[in-house]
This record gives structure tokens, C-alpha cells and sequence, in this order.
């Protein structure tokens, strides 16, 4: 069982970066229990790391921008993820990833969508060495908006997943 | 005349809101009119019987509201000691309908009208149903309760972070939504009746969008533990989760098919978000052909053979699932769902709820005022 989800987790490393966030790829991974398994699954929460609170540092690490409607994190993006996977191997914190989206579209697939690049996100850094048991996830969609604005410039800023370092 | 120049003007505006290639699959059938008059009540409260009375009729949009002498039917009632005895006659004086009503007059009136309703039309009445909603009023989103016709609004939530994705349970008795008190989204469950909460899924990642089955025993909805959001079905107290998708996209926004063997769904598996529906149980995802490429929250009306859906940029459409046939019936908005007549749809504009009548286009606003208003749901 343990050997199934391994090889799910090495396919899906060794493919991470040319296809772990893309978007119509139709590859799936065999994985725990001989489950389609298409990510690896979330550890446990950490009680009481609430995102917006004040035991999140959510400073440290520069948000990661994503095209309209899209989920794959692109290679000027990917840069900025290999600075935030250098800075957790030389930490021990366990970071929550948040998504965004912006306000087209209707709430609850934007709720999914925020969670779909909060994931993408949290895959590459698994690819980039990073233990995924120390990456939460959660999705805002549409709420809590960079830039309360309308248009492509403020909806461009609001297309994220911003990085939060558990005090 | 009037009547005659309702139908036409109805008729006149119906190939404005359809797309040109699209044929229209509205009829206007003559039950769709039955003549009805409604007396005065007598008796104190009979004031407000009355003109809940004759919109709750009205809006049905099975008769055409008149005066006595050409009605095929005639409505009168009398308040006494609080209550309300209600009778409805027919052309020849026959007594088709009689029967007393206790509660507050709008009760008694919603009732009445829904009895009218299934007795001279054959059809079920809305008219004692309830819709939730996400309203903005207080500076946070908060899940509001209302009559079907926007009367009797009241804060359920009051959370003061986000409360979303409300789902009324068919009965009408327990409210789903998400909340994000933990900092993370989860679905909590309210009983409307005692106020009692609890937090009921509560996976790792994203838990969102519930969907009672018909018969309330299960929550279908998306929960994201396994790496990727994708559709669940959990027990009305959040146990026994099973997953029913495997894919890599998005999948949201379940509605269940009135027998409660089929859920519909909006998935990006492949691209923009479609409709797919699957067996409850699990099983291979169908697409569900709508002729448009941006699909997502998806209404099963209650008769089985419509999905309501919004269409990005589109406003709302409605699949005949028999024929396959697709037609938009409002040119703006979101979130649609069907109430328990299959004929009336809630969805919103953002800055009201609308009632919309998808026979004959009429659209009306129930929920103004409250600030931002989203994400309707219907009791049944």
C-alpha cells in the first residue's frame, strides 16, 4: 500500500513541473488503496492557524500570480517559488498556502479554483523537496481581495496564492 | 383583454431573450391562465390575507387574476378568532375547495394559495417555501432566511468572518454553509427550528458547497483533502465520506436529480467549466450537453427534466433534458435554483434576489437593500 502511494508521489514529482499545474492534462496517478489519486493528500491541520491570524506571518514570502481562469503556475511564477522552497529547507515552520481568484464568476467555483491554485502551488513545492506534510491549503476564492477594485489590473492582483509561515 | 394582452406581450418579448439558432420550447398552454377572482377577506387581518393571497396567485402564473364575474373561479375567505376558513367555488357555486387555516395571516395565506394551487391548477405551490441567502448588509457575508417572497428576512449567521454557499435542506428544517471560524472553509449545520450548530466536515483543505439530497439524508458537496477539490457525498451529519470524482480540474456545485440517483456538477476537467452528471453512488462523470462552454452552478428542478446553470457572461439557461434543447431565460445574473413548481427559478444580480417565472420571462425582485446578494437557495 505504502509502495503505491509512493510511486503515485515519484510520478507525480518526476512530471511536477511540466505537468502537475497544468490544466488539461488528462494524466491521473495510481495511488493509495489502487485510488485514482491526482495530488498528495493534505496533512493534518495545525489547530488554531487560522490565515488572516496572528500566528500566520503572511509577509514573508511574495504571492504567486495566475492567468484568468487558469491554475498552472507559470515560469516567471515558478522563480519565486524556488526562493520560497530554499527558505523552508532551512526552517522547520509548516507554511499554509491560500487561494484566490477574482470576482468573475460565480462563488462556489471560485471557491474550488482558489483551492485548485492553493494545490498547484503546494505541488510544486513538493517537486522542489519540500515535505508536503508541512503545507496546508485553504481557498478564499473570490473573498478577501488584494485589490477591492474592478478591471484587468486589480483582477490580475487578485488571481493568487499567497504564502502564510505558522508562528 | 387584459389577460389577452398579457400572453401577447409575454409571446412579443420571448425571441428577444433567445439566441437565433435556438428554437423556442416555451408553450403557453390554456391552463397556464385558469380566470380567478379573489374576494376580500372579511374579518380583522383580512387586509393583509388579501393581498398576500392575490400575489401568491398572481405570481404562481397559473391563472389570470380578475373580477368575479368572468372568473372560472372564485376565492373569499373570513378571519375569525385568528384563524382563516378559506373556500373556492367554481362557475356553477360548486364548493371545490374548503378548509381553515391557524398562524400569522402571511402563513395562512401562503397556505391557503398553495392549496388553490394543487387543487384548481394540479400543479405544487411555492407560496409557503423558503429561500436562505448570502447578503453583505452587515460589511461581512452572512446567511439570511426569508419567505419565498423576500417577506420575513432574518440574519441566521452572524459569524462576523465569511458565511457562504448556504443550502436549505428540502424540508426546509436545517441549513448547510460554509464558514470559515476555523480560518479554513468548512460546512457547518444549523437546525432553524433550535439555532443548535455544528461543524460538520471538516477535512484538511477546502470544504465547500453543500447539497442536500432529496429526501435529506446526504450532503453532496467538494472537499479538496485528497490533493485536488473534488465531489463527495457525506451522511446529513457529515459522516461517511466518499468520494465520487478523480480528476485534476475543479468540481463544484452538486445538485441532485429528484430521485436522488444522480448528482450534476460543474467540473474544468478538460478546460472552462462544463456539466457532468454521475450516479450518486459513484461511477463515470457524463457530460451534460448545453451548447455553452462556461457552465457552473447547476439547478436539477424537482420534476427531473430541467438544469438551471449560469453561463459566464450569459445570465442563466436552462436544459430540457429530453430534448437537449438550451435556451438563456435571463440575460444577466447568477446562481439559479428551481423551486418546487419547476417553473420558478431564484438566482441573483448582485444587488437583488430575483423571482423569475422561466415560462414566461417575467422577473421580479424579492431581496433588495441587504448590500451584495449571492448564492440562493430554495426549500421544497
Amino acid at each position: 500500500m505504502k509502495q503505491l502511494f509512493l510511486f503515485g508521489f515519484a510520478v507525480c514529482t518526476a512530471v511536477a513541473l511540466s505537468a502537475c499545474g497544468g490544466k488539461k492534462s488528462g494524466e491521473e496517478y495510481v495511488g493509495v488503496d489502487g485510488d485514482y489519486v491526482t495530488g498528495m493528500p493534505l496533512p493534518d491541520r495545525v489547530d488554531g492557524a487560522n490565515f488572516f491570524g496572528g500566528t500566520v506571518n503572511r509577509s514573508q514570502f511574495e504571492p504567486v500570480y495566475f492567468p484568468y481562469d487558469g491554475f498552472t503556475v507559470s515560469d516567471s511564477e515558478l522563480i519565486k517559488l524556488e526562493t520560497v522552497a530554499a527558505s523552508l529547507k532551512n526552517m522547520s515552520n509548516d507554511i499554509i498556502i491560500a487561494g484566490f481568484t477574482d470576482e468573475r464568476g460565480t462563488e462556489e467555483y471560485n471557491r474550488g479554483l482558489g483551492e485548485r491554485r492553493a494545490q498547484a502551488v503546494r505541488e510544486q513545492l513538493i517537486a522542489m523537496g519540500i515535505s508536503g506534510n508541512r503545507i496546508q491549503t485553504v481557498s478564499f476564492g473570490e473573498e478577501m481581495p488584494a485589490d477591492p477594485g474592478s478591471g484587468e489590473a486589480a483582477w490580475a492582483r487578485n488571481r493568487r496564492a499567497e504564502f502564510g509561515v505558522i508562528k | 383583454m387584459k389577460i389577452r394582452f398579457r400572453i401577447l406581450a409575454a409571446l412579443a418579448l420571448l425571441p428577444l431573450a433567445l439566441p437565433a439558432q435556438e428554437a423556442p420550447t416555451i408553450t403557453i398552454r390554456k391552463t397556464d391562465s385558469i380566470a380567478l377572482a379573489v374576494q376580500p377577506v372579511a374579518g380583522a387581518g383580512g387586509e393583509t390575507v388579501t393581498s398576500v393571497l392575490r400575489n401568491d396567485l398572481a405570481v404562481s402564473g397559473w391563472f389570470s387574476m380578475g373580477d368575479a364575474g368572468a372568473a372560472s373561479y372564485v376565492v373569499s375567505g373570513t378571519m375569525s378568532g385568528g384563524g382563516l376558513s378559506g373556500v373556492v367555488k367554481d362557475r356553477a357555486g360548486g364548493v371545490v375547495l374548503s378548509k381553515s387555516y391557524s398562524g400569522t395571516p402571511r402563513a395562512m395565506a401562503h397556505a391557503f394559495a398553495d392549496d388553490i394551487v394543487e387543487t384548481v391548477a394540479g400543479q405544487t405551490g411555492i407560496a409557503s417555501t423558503h429561500i436562505a441567502f448570502v447578503a453583505t448588509r452587515t460589511g461581512k457575508k452572512e446567511i439570511y432566511l426569508a419567505d419565498y417572497d423576500g417577506a420575513n428576512v432574518r440574519q441566521i449567521t452572524n459569524d462576523g468572518v465569511i458565511s457562504v454557499a448556504p443550502a436549505l435542506s428540502p424540508d426546509g428544517r436545517k441549513l448547510a454553509y460554509t464558514g470559515y471560524q476555523s480560518g479554513y472553509a468548512d460546512i457547518y449545520l444549523v437546525d432553524i427550528i433550535t439555532g443548535a450548530r455544528n461543524r460538520i466536515v471538516k477535512f484538511p483543505g477546502t470544504n465547500s458547497g453543500a447539497a442536500f439530497s432529496p429526501d435529506g439524508g446526504r450532503i453532496a458537496c467538494t472537499i479538496s483533502k485528497d490533493g485536488n477539490p473534488e465531489l463527495y457525498v457525506v451522511a446529513a451529519n457529515g459522516s461517511g465520506a466518499k468520494r465520487l470524482t478523480r480528476t485534476r480540474g475543479v468540481e463544484s456545485s452538486p445538485s441532485w436529480s429528484p430521485d436522488g440517483s444522480e448528482i450534476v456538477f460543474s467540473s474544468d476537467e478538460g478546460g472552462n467549466p462544463r456539466l457532468f452528471r454521475i450516479s450518486s453512488g459513484g461511477g463515470t462523470p457524463r457530460p451534460v450537453s448545453t451548447g455553452h462552454s462556461f457552465c457552473t452552478e447547476p439547478s436539477w428542478s424537482p420534476d427531473g427534466r430541467k438544469i438551471a446553470f449560469t453561463v459566464r457572461n450569459n445570465g442563466i439557461a436552462v436544459t430540457d433534458l429530453s430534448s437537449g434543447s438550451t435556451r438563456i431565460v435571463a440575460s444577466s445574473g447568477e446562481d439559479p435554483v428551481w423551486g418546487a413548481d419547476s417553473r420558478h427559478l431564484i438566482y441573483s444580480t448582485g444587488s437583488a434576489l430575483m423571482l423569475l417565472d422561466a415560462q414566461t420571462g417575467k422577473s421580479t425582485p424579492i431581496v433588495t437593500g441587504l448590500g451584495k446578494v449571492s448564492e440562493p437557495t430554495w426549500s421544497r
